[in-house]
């Protein structure tokens, strides 16, 4: 039913499927969310760039697998609020380290991916609050979703495409994000619900 | 349900259209000459100066903001008196030097006086009135004394579709009625038949009902009016006579305060801080000894609250799950005098209010960091100024904004002392103009859709931009990089704004799903029947309406509550707002380290005070997870 933090999550095809599987465990969507991100960051942290690649690779797949565990599903519980962020931190710490693992401009092509999908995530929760709109589907297909995109990330690292793949993954998103994002607002559309304003920095009392 | 949240992805094709000036949101006003003044005639007809009386004042700022046709309700025997207030009132009142002038609705409005005899004749009247005429609606009450501006801020704020003028502060106790609200949104409120527990906020007697509500106006209208045609239901009275004790005990702490206050000036100003000496009042109200003065006010404000019809309605819109949202009075004036004493009072307090330093100071963003607060709102308002009497709109400003930062960006990115130095001074001076953007949108109202999402993006677009300036900069000078420490700031700062986002709609998803008791109930809470609680449960009138049952309190709940409870302790506010690191904070910092140091000290400071601020947040949000 809450829209809002399903939306944030940006899920793709692999959280959909994942799901199905995590539907079935009695444990809280925000409690894999965080697992996911903890088995991604914790080996990131203290291997960092002198980490095997595959080893790398396979922290990264496990990190979304069960990071995607969380997903998929309409939020409940008084910790779904941790869901977004958890996956947010599993993915740009895995993209960030696999540019690390491959060396040479890894780490700035990651950024450069990392700037790309930050419009993306932050347009995800503006047009929503502003228009109370979510981007077409076609735009979350190119997108491929977190888990996608993670899932494309360690590929590119086992194919030695890495720093070059990213820039380009960089480039597609920037495009096909800003591009529909503003084209949006040409042809406006009139949202028949309120847009609800929050303060961003709402740091709770 | 929520708002805000989506709707179906498909995206109807729609006409181009320039998203300002948006269309007049309030098309007809509803006044309520109702109540009774000491004279026996309307309060309203009191005369406010030697041109105007109360309610033709009043008339003539709900057409100002918009209004084309102005009902005015009233008792049938004040029919004759209401007509002649409304006539004598002048043609129009001065607008020069209002930023927003033009967005008021000119020509002399169409004005209607209608006769009921009764709260419930009132409301089939609005039930009539609502069905009668298209466009959003504004009901007040008709003895509402306030600045233009405050109307304006409720009328024409595309924020608030549905809402009430409310205020935090003192103004309008303990007589206006109180309310509940949570992100912006009333979630209770009071009437002089239904409790509120918890207020947070007073309701100002000014109700602005969007298009999209008005069946659900309707239906509420019908539905009070059918109630309360014969008779009230069981506990309303109860509840109107618990209110009427509440104020006995209101009126003899203020008058104790003001005597404790004569013997010793200087200990008492803390307001309503539970430490400090209260009264002992008797447990019956009827017992409590009040001035003459005092016990005549509450007899006239008594005969004054079975009419208002306006809290009622609010009641009874916020029970049927519509979002009514909250316009703040700000600092600026309002009162709502039913005497000719309290109209004098009225216009000696007005005087100290300047209606443009008032709106200048209150197009500051309420809850800013401390950064942001006194190094750059204290003058960046007097450039929306200027801004405005340029006619620069706020997406102008947000647009120069955003290529400041840019330049600032290019400029770090030389890596060069010099650059650094006016990468620094050139992001300052972004930040800058990115506060004036939105102190002009308040300054002028014009709030746009668009302007909001440029805003929002801009920010996060001239922020990244400057983390990958700095860190071609540093590559471009120095032999390593900081693409590493650059991707964690970058990281860190996005988990962070995810958490705050996905926090704000986790709440609202709370809100969205809250179950509300039926009108008849006097109580706002589910399942609780008609009893309304004794008045002898009565605190500090900081709630005077509110006291939970005592049931044990959890140990995250009791953390929480003292949390909250050093905000009282002066400065210890904006430690609290520093710690979670806004974002005047960080470009504070950004500028400081880079101009002194270097890219990798600005990065290594970002991410050690934003993992202090995320762990802080975290907690707190914890915390408060645990104690739902």
């Amino acid at each position: 039913m809450n829209q809002a933090l399903t939306v944030y999550r940006d899920d793709g095809q692999f959280a959909v499927a994942l799901a199905k599987l995590g539907r079935h465990v009695p444990v809280p969507s925000a409690v894999f969310a965080v697992l996911g991100a903890l088995l991604v960051l914790v080996p990131a942290l203290l291997a960092g760039e002198d980490a095997d690649e595959s080893a790398a690779g396979a922290a990264v797949i496990w990190g979304m697998l069960i990071g995607g565990l969380a997903t998929g599903r309409a939020e409940t519980g008084s910790f779904r609020w941790l869901v977004p962020p958890a996956i947010r931190l599993t993915e740009y710490a895995g993209l960030l380290w696999l540019g690390a693992v491959a060396g040479g401009s890894g780490v700035p092509a990651a950024f450069a991916l990392i700037c790309a999908l930050a419009f993306r995530h932050y347009d995800l929760v503006y047009r929503l609050r502003h228009r109370g709109v979510t981007p077409p589907a076609w735009v979350d297909n190119i997108g491929l979703g977190w888990d996608g995109r993670l899932f494309v990330g360690v590929l590119l690292l086992e194919f030695g495409a890495l720093p070059a793949g990213f820039f380009i993954l960089a480039g597609i998103f920037a495009a096909v994000f800003v591009t529909e994002s503003v084209a949006g607002w040409t042809g406006t559309v009139r949202s028949q619900e309120t847009a609800v304003y929050e303060e961003e920095e709402d740091e709770g009392q | 349900m929520t708002t805000g949240v989506t709707p179906p992805r498909a995206q109807t094709p729609a006409p181009p259209r320039p998203p300002a000036p948006a269309p007049a949101a309030v098309t007809t006003a509803i006044l309520l000459a109702t109540a009774p003044g000491e004279d026996g005639d309307a309060a309203a007809t009191l005369r406010w100066d030697a041109s105007e009386t109360v309610i033709g004042r009043l008339a003539a700022q709900v057409a100002s903001v918009g209004a084309a046709s102005v009902h005015v309700i009233t008792r049938p025997e004040w029919v004759a008196s209401v007509e002649r207030a409304l006539g004598r009132r002048a043609a129009a009142p001065g607008l020069a030097g209002d930023p927003a002038s033009t967005l008021a609705g000119g020509g002399a409005p169409a004005v209607a006086v209608e006769a009921s005899p009764d709260p419930s004749g009132d409301l089939r009247a609005i039930a009539r009135i609502a069905r009668d005429s298209g466009g959003g609606l504004l009901i007040a009450q008709g003895e509402v004394l306030t600045q233009r501006e405050a109307l304006a801020g409720l009328a024409a704020d595309p924020r608030v579709s549905t809402g009430i003028l409310a205020t935090v502060g003192r103004v309008g106790r303990p007589f206006q009625q109180r309310t509940r609200s949570a992100r912006g949104r009333v979630v209770s409120a009071a009437s002089p038949y239904h409790g509120v527990t918890k207020p947070t906020t007073t309701f100002l007697g000014v109700l602005k009902v969007a298009e999209a509500d008005r069946e659900t106006l309707i239906a509420s209208a019908e539905r009070l009016a059918a109630i309360t045609a014969d008779g009230l239901p069981e506990g309303w009275d109860d509840e109107i006579q618990r209110k009427m004790g509440i104020w006995r005990a209101v009126l003899a702490r203020a008058a104790w305060r003001q005597e404790m206050d004569r013997e010793s000036p200087l200990e008492h100003d803390v307001d309503d801080d539970n430490d400090t000496p209260e009264l002992e009042l008797p447990e019956d109200p009827s017992e409590i000894v009040l001035s003459d003065e005092d016990e005549a006010e509450i007899a006239r404000r008594g005969k004054v609250v079975p009419n208002d019809v306006a809290a009622m309605l609010v009641v009874a819109l916020v029970r049927s799950g519509a979002q009514v949202g909250v316009s703040h009075l700000r600092k600026l004036f309002w009162a709502r005098p039913i005497t000719p004493a309290g109209i004098e009072r009225a216009r000696l307090d007005i005087q100290e209010y300047d209606e443009d330093k008032v709106l200048l100071d209150s197009s500051v963003k309420a809850a800013d960091g401390f950064f942001t607060t006194f190094f750059v709102s204290p003058y960046s308002k007097y450039i929306a100024r200027w801004a405005a009497r340029r006619g620069l709109t706020p997406n102008q400003v947000t647009t120069i904004s955003v290529l400041i930062g840019f330049a600032a960006a290019a400029a770090f990115a030389t890596g060069e002392r010099w650059g650094l130095i006016t990468g620094a001074v050139l992001l300052q001076i972004a930040f800058t103009t990115d506060c004036v953007d939105g102190q002009l949108a308040r300054y002028t109202r014009q709030f746009s859709k668009l302007g909001a999402w440029l805003d929002s993006v801009f920010d996060r677009t001239k922020e990244y931009a400057v983390f990958a300036g700095l860190a071609i900069g540093y590559s471009a000078t120095q032999a390593g990089d900081v693409w590493v420490l650059a991707g964690a700031a970058l990281t860190l700062q996005t988990v962070r704004h995810q958490m705050d986002f996905s926090f704000g709609a986790a709440r609202q998803q709370v809100i969205g799903e809250t179950k509300y008791p039926p009108i008849e109930q006097p109580s706002d809470r589910l399942g609780a029947g008609v009893a309304p609680k004794p008045a002898r449960e009565v605190t500090a009138d900081a709630g005077p309406e509110a006291v939970d049952p005592p049931r044990p309190v959890s140990l995250p709940r009791r953390v929480l509550g003292l949390w909250r409870r050093l905000d009282r302790m002066p400065g210890l506010i904006w430690v609290k707002r520093m710690v979670a690191f806004p974002i005047g904070e960080r470009f504070a910092v950004i500028s400081i380290t880079a101009a002194l140091w270097d890219a990798e000290t600005t990065f290594a400071v970002l991410l050690a005070w934003g993992g202090v601020a995320a762990t802080y947040t975290f907690a707190g949000r914890f915390l408060r997870s645990v104690a739902r």
